[in-house]
């Protein structure tokens, strides 16, 4: 190491071969730590959401704990710990004035009894201020399969109740349920989708 | 040869060894800005919270991100699907400094996490102040206002309570020194270390490279030479190496543990950062003007506190500081890019600028004093302000 290239403290004898070796396995380090990286090996609930951000409502394992047959208050409350184990993703709160959509959809879980048929979701919603008369869209599938499509307006709660076909309940004996907002709003154009506001969720009833 | 010469010569150890009535003013003036800095905030405090006391003088200090720190450091990283049943994992955190705090309170398990972490920054903080005295230039009256800043300056809050800001500017100012004296591999090591504590540290690999670069321009090199040469010095090229390697330490435990190892990344989804044009976000902070009376609000002390870092970046460029300038304008522009949220945060610890800033004021004793008296006010006022929750201080 002759050369004085930089203005470097000079380098002691029989240390460059060291150095070489040591920079050679750090550099060997790095390109894998790169390449795995590069190459995630997440659940899909976490590809969805954080990598391939085709949801804005992360999946969380809540059990849907549910007392079948009673109405549910979103507003907030001393009941607040039933709303805990049914809200999976996509909401904010609840506050004094329900539970706020955040994103483009929200689900909700309701666990229900093994013998549960004909059943009917009640969802009482109402947009928010700034949707404006015309109000959200508020498309609803349970279970993945569409049971409906409803609009939800400002200021005016509306109780919506949808038919959930006896084909649609699962084996596990719960009833998973999207709501998707195709007219959410960013309240500011830089807003990241997580953030669009939709709609405000009252109550909720399964019976 | 026509390279310039950087502040500290090459000789290496010799180049720090002090005269002991020196070295005792170098640890005595950093220690009483300790005690007046914690005096200070305690007032502040005490003016904030109801119910004050000593004990709860460490935790009344904790805001923002500090609840953070405080979870990894008992608790450490969140798996996933994390425990609070939502998007936001702790792993935006970078781990150094909650995870050192976390180990030193394994060996301390009695004394409570927040009062160790607000002991150990206030270490850091000291530290910072003795091992910045090359760059201060030697000079006694830049060194007295740099620690008064760090300890009992207007943003020691962030310097004495559980943040990351005291590891960060700690490592920054060892990784200056080791670069003002050209010893690339201390430099390398200081780097991975602070690529660990915040993500923007491992700019610190680019900024070497600038140094590296500027010195080889200044020799009237070619080019073309400049790889090869790098190439020929393996102490170089193992510092440049080394400089990411925390943040790539953490990339592997995050693979290991989440699956992910860019979930530090992945993870602002979560926070639902709004992305845009930097120069955009300042405008729009700048121009944000008060509806009512001339305190200045929120966005405009922002972008107040990003103006004065870009103005004292090229001051650093001007007197050919390459790695220091590179850095602090990395480190201050890549931020801007999600928004104007903790750039007075970010802007107050990136250390060349406090450093740069302390040699400026620093023309006479009498300023040295009217600016660490100043220092002290705005100290009590921030704190207050802090524990208050004012949202330019997040």
């Amino acid at each position: 190491m002759s050369s004085a290239a930089f203005p470097a403290r000079p380098l002691r004898r029989g240390q460059g071969p060291w150095l070489y070796a040591a920079a050679a396995v750090v550099a060997l380090f790095e390109l894998g730590v790169t390449w795995l990286a590069l190459h995630p090996d997440v659940p899909a609930d976490y590809r969805a959401y954080y990598l391939d951000q085709t949801t804005t409502c992360l999946n969380e394992p809540v059990n849907g704990s549910y007392s079948f047959g009673t109405e549910v208050t979103f507003r907030s409350s001393p009941d607040d710990r039933l709303i805990k184990p049914l809200r999976v993703c996509g909401w904010e709160g609840p506050v004094g004035d329900g539970l706020h959509a955040v994103g483009e959809s929200a689900r909700l879980r309701f666990a229900l009894p093994y013998n549960a048929q004909n059943l009917t979701l009640m969802l009482e919603m109402v947009a928010v201020d700034m949707a404006g008369p015309r109000g959200q869209r508020v498309v609803v599938s349970v279970n993945g399969r569409n049971v409906g499509e409803v609009r939800a307006v400002p200021k005016t709660p509306r109780r919506f109740d949808f038919t959930i076909p006896n084909a649609l309940l699962a084996a596990g004996h719960r009833l998973d349920i999207e709501l998707s907002f195709p007219d959410a709003i960013r309240i500011d154009p830089q807003d990241s989708d997580t953030r669009k506001r939709s709609i405000k969720l009252l109550a909720g009833k399964v019976v | 040869m026509t390279v310039l010469q950087p502040d500290l010569p090459l000789a290496g150890a010799g180049a720090l060894r002090l005269r002991w009535p020196l070295a005792a003013t170098l640890a005595l003036i950093p220690a009483g800005f300790v005690l007046i800095g914690l005096v200070i905030r305690y007032f502040g405090y005490a003016a904030s919270v109801g119910d004050e006391s000593i004990a709860g003088f460490p935790m009344g200090m904790c805001r923002w991100d500090c609840g953070w720190y405080i979870y990894i450091a008992e608790h450490g990283y969140h798996h996933f699907p994390t425990p609070g049943m939502n998007a936001a994992g702790n792993w935006a955190f970078f781990p150094l400094m909650p995870v050192f705090v976390g180990l030193v309170h394994m060996v301390l398990a009695m004394v409570p996490t927040m009062t160790l972490a607000t002991g150990i920054s206030i270490l850091m903080a000291y530290v910072t102040s003795i091992i910045a005295w090359p760059l201060l230039g030697r000079d006694l009256k830049a060194y007295t206002i740099f620690s008064a800043y760090l300890l009992a300056g207007p943003w020691s809050i962030y310097f004495t309570t559980f943040m990351t800001e005291a590891a960060f500017i700690l490592i920054t100012t060892a990784a200056l020194v080791a670069l003002e004296r050209r010893s690339y591999l201390s430099a390398g090591i200081a780097a991975g270390l602070l690529s660990a504590t915040r993500i923007v540290g491992v700019f610190m690999s680019i900024a070497m490279a600038a140094q590296l670069l500027g010195d080889h321009i200044a020799a009237r090199k070619p080019l073309r030479s400049f790889i090869p040469e790098i190439l020929r010095r393996p102490d170089i090229l193992l510092g440049l190496l080394l400089a990411p390697m925390g943040a790539f330490v953490y990339m592997a435990f995050l693979r290991w543990y989440v699956g992910d190892g860019l979930a530090f990344l992945h993870v602002q989804r979560a926070w639902a950062r709004a992305y845009g044009n930097p120069l955009m976000f300042v405008w729009d902070a700048l121009t944000d003007f008060p509806k009512t009376g001339w305190i200045p609000t929120f966005p405009q002390q922002l972008a107040a506190a990003v103006i004065t870092g870009f103005v004292l970046t090229a001051i650093l460029f001007v007197r050919r500081k390459w790695a220091a300038g590179t850095f602090s304008l990395i480190s201050i522009t890549v931020p801007l890019f999600a928004g104007m949220a903790s750039t007075l945060r970010f802007t107050a610890a990136m250390a060349p600028l406090p450093i740069l800033g302390s040699r400026l004021l620093a023309r006479n004793w009498f300023i040295t004093g009217i600016v660490v008296l100043g220092f002290f006010a705005a100290d009590y006022y921030v704190a207050r302000a802090w524990i208050d929750g004012a949202l330019s201080l997040v």
